[in-house]
């Protein structure tokens, strides 16, 4: 055995990863050739050094707490779940066939604008949003390249429609349709996540997110309402509201609305 | 529901106990990577819901610090780089090549026993530096490696890739590592310059033709 191939692998003799033949090869050649021993005696204190250098950090006090709370939301959202099994089958059946089973809508909302109070009209517009997913209207648009999309938009809504992309492969976009939201235009965007329909609904609407609850999801900020048992996600981006509704877990749908992009 | 939310209690306090002794290997392998405590913290705790979501496919038995650390790697990769250009560049006609014997006797002496709390601390310093500047795919290497301390089969699946290719890019990245600090600690004058004992470097078939190794 050359003192080359013991050099060249003496990292993996090291790390205990040669088999125990050549293990027992290395450990002879070794015994017998002081320039090895050299090279293992600074390999392993490198090792050691490496660690110690590298190796002691400590994560801050307040994120185990953090990431508990974030545990809190999923096992909320299960035992929500569980309980809409047991309790809404039939329901789902009767007013959806086969494919509306598993259907979920993420909706992208348009602006509204708000006449009454706030607080009321955050809370039609809510349900506005739970409607329009619930209706599941067919598509005015198909899924054409996003340009067309934002073209077909172009001076029906006050403000530019993107449909938004997903880093999850499994959402597709299927198609977008002109609505109102209260007495104000929209955008209903469909999509498909795995098989689920998820529809959001972009809107413009600074009040709505004023009575919302916050999350952190990825870095970005989240809002959320809970409606009648689901959740309805916004996000806001250059004074846009993207809202998603679905019958999704909360930290899917959470994960959606954290992972969408308007970036064009 | 009370057999329900039973069930999802038990689930939920097995998961805290197991992963709770992880969360300082978990922080620190982020910070590595995302070099921001902001998204380290983020990551981690990406980390902890995925894991805690997916935690009925966990195979009991296997090392759930491995698993853990599979799931980090994908969502960093995932979401906080483009991950293509970078392996490209690591694995592609850019990879520096390393030679074997760029280490000479007597920088080894000098890294291998530092003397004085002084020399360790500089060291200690100087090895961050050059750990800083190695490519995400060196440094997740080293740090699953050298700080983990995983196994080679283990970091295969952290990684997504073959258990030779973990072989060849933790030699690589210890290189490296070994050439920077060699450089730098000469310049600093912690080690004195020796020209002796340079060996030629080893071609790649002498490696690839290992055929005794573990695999």
């Amino acid at each position: 055995m050359s003192c080359k191939l013991v050099r060249r692998h003496l990292g993996a003799f090291v790390d205990g990863e040669l088999d125990p033949a050549t293990q027992i090869e290395f450990e002879r050649h070794l015994e017998a050739c002081p320039g090895c021993q050299e090279h293992l005696a600074f390999e392993s204190s490198l090792r050691e050094q490496t660690r110690a250098s590298i190796g002691d950090i400590h994560a801050p006090d307040h994120l185990w707490g953090r990431a508990l709370h974030r545990l809190d939301e999923i096992d909320e959202a299960r035992a929500e779940h569980t309980s809409l099994i047991h309790v809404r089958p039939m329901r789902w059946r009767q007013t959806w066939p086969i494919a509306a089973a598993a259907a979920a809508i993420l909706i992208i909302g348009g602006v509204v604008g708000l006449p009454q109070s706030a607080e009321y009209q955050g809370a039609s517009m809510l349900q506005d949003v739970v409607n329009m997913h619930s209706q599941g209207l067919p598509s005015d648009v198909r899924a054409e390249g996003p340009q067309d999309v934002v073209r077909y938009f172009q001076g029906k809504t006050p403000f530019t429609v993107k449909p938004a992309q997903f880093e999850e492969p499994s959402m597709k976009f299927v198609g977008a349709r002109y609505i109102k939201v209260g007495a104000r235009p929209a955008a209903a965007l469909y999509y498909n996540h795995g098989g689920r329909r998820v529809t959001l609904l972009v809107f413009q609407s600074p009040e709505i997110v004023q009575n919302a609850q916050r999350t952190h999801v990825g870095g970005r900020e989240l809002y959320y309402y809970n409606v009648g048992g689901n959740v309805v996600t916004i996000r806001r981006h250059e004074g846009v509201n993207y809202a998603f509704f679905g019958d999704l877990d909360r930290p899917v749908l959470f994960q959606l609305a954290a992972g969408a992009r308007v970036a064009y | 529901m009370p057999r329900t939310s039973n069930k999802i209690a038990a689930a939920r306090q097995l998961f805290e106990a197991e992963a709770r002794p992880h969360l300082d290997g978990l922080y620190s392998m982020a910070l590595r990577l995302t070099r921001s405590p902001v998204d380290a913290e983020d990551l981690t705790q990406d980390t902890l819901v995925r894991a805690y979501r997916f935690y009925d496919r966990f195979e009991a038995g296997t090392n759930f610090k491995a698993w853990l650390l599979k799931i980090q790697m994908n969502t960093f990769v995932n979401r906080y780089r483009r991950a293509k250009r970078e392996r490209q560049v690591f694995d592609g006609p850019m990879a520096t090549p390393v030679g074997e014997g760029v280490m000479s006797r007597a920088s080894m002496r000098g890294l291998t026993d530092p003397v004085g709390d002084a020399q360790r601390r500089l060291i200690a310093r100087e090895i961050n530096r050059a750990f800083e500047e190695l490519s995400d795919e060196a440094r997740a290497m080293v740090l699953l490696a050298d700080v983990e301390e995983l196994s080679y089969k283990e970091i295969a699946e952290v990684v997504g890739c073959p258990i030779g290719t973990v072989m060849s890019r933790l030699h690589r990245a210890r290189k490296q590592l070994q050439v920077s600090l060699q450089a730098h600690a000469v310049q600093l004058g912690i080690i004195e310059e020796d020209d002796d004992d340079v060996e030629d470097p080893i071609p790649l078939e002498a490696f690839r033709s290992r055929k005794a190794l573990k695999s």
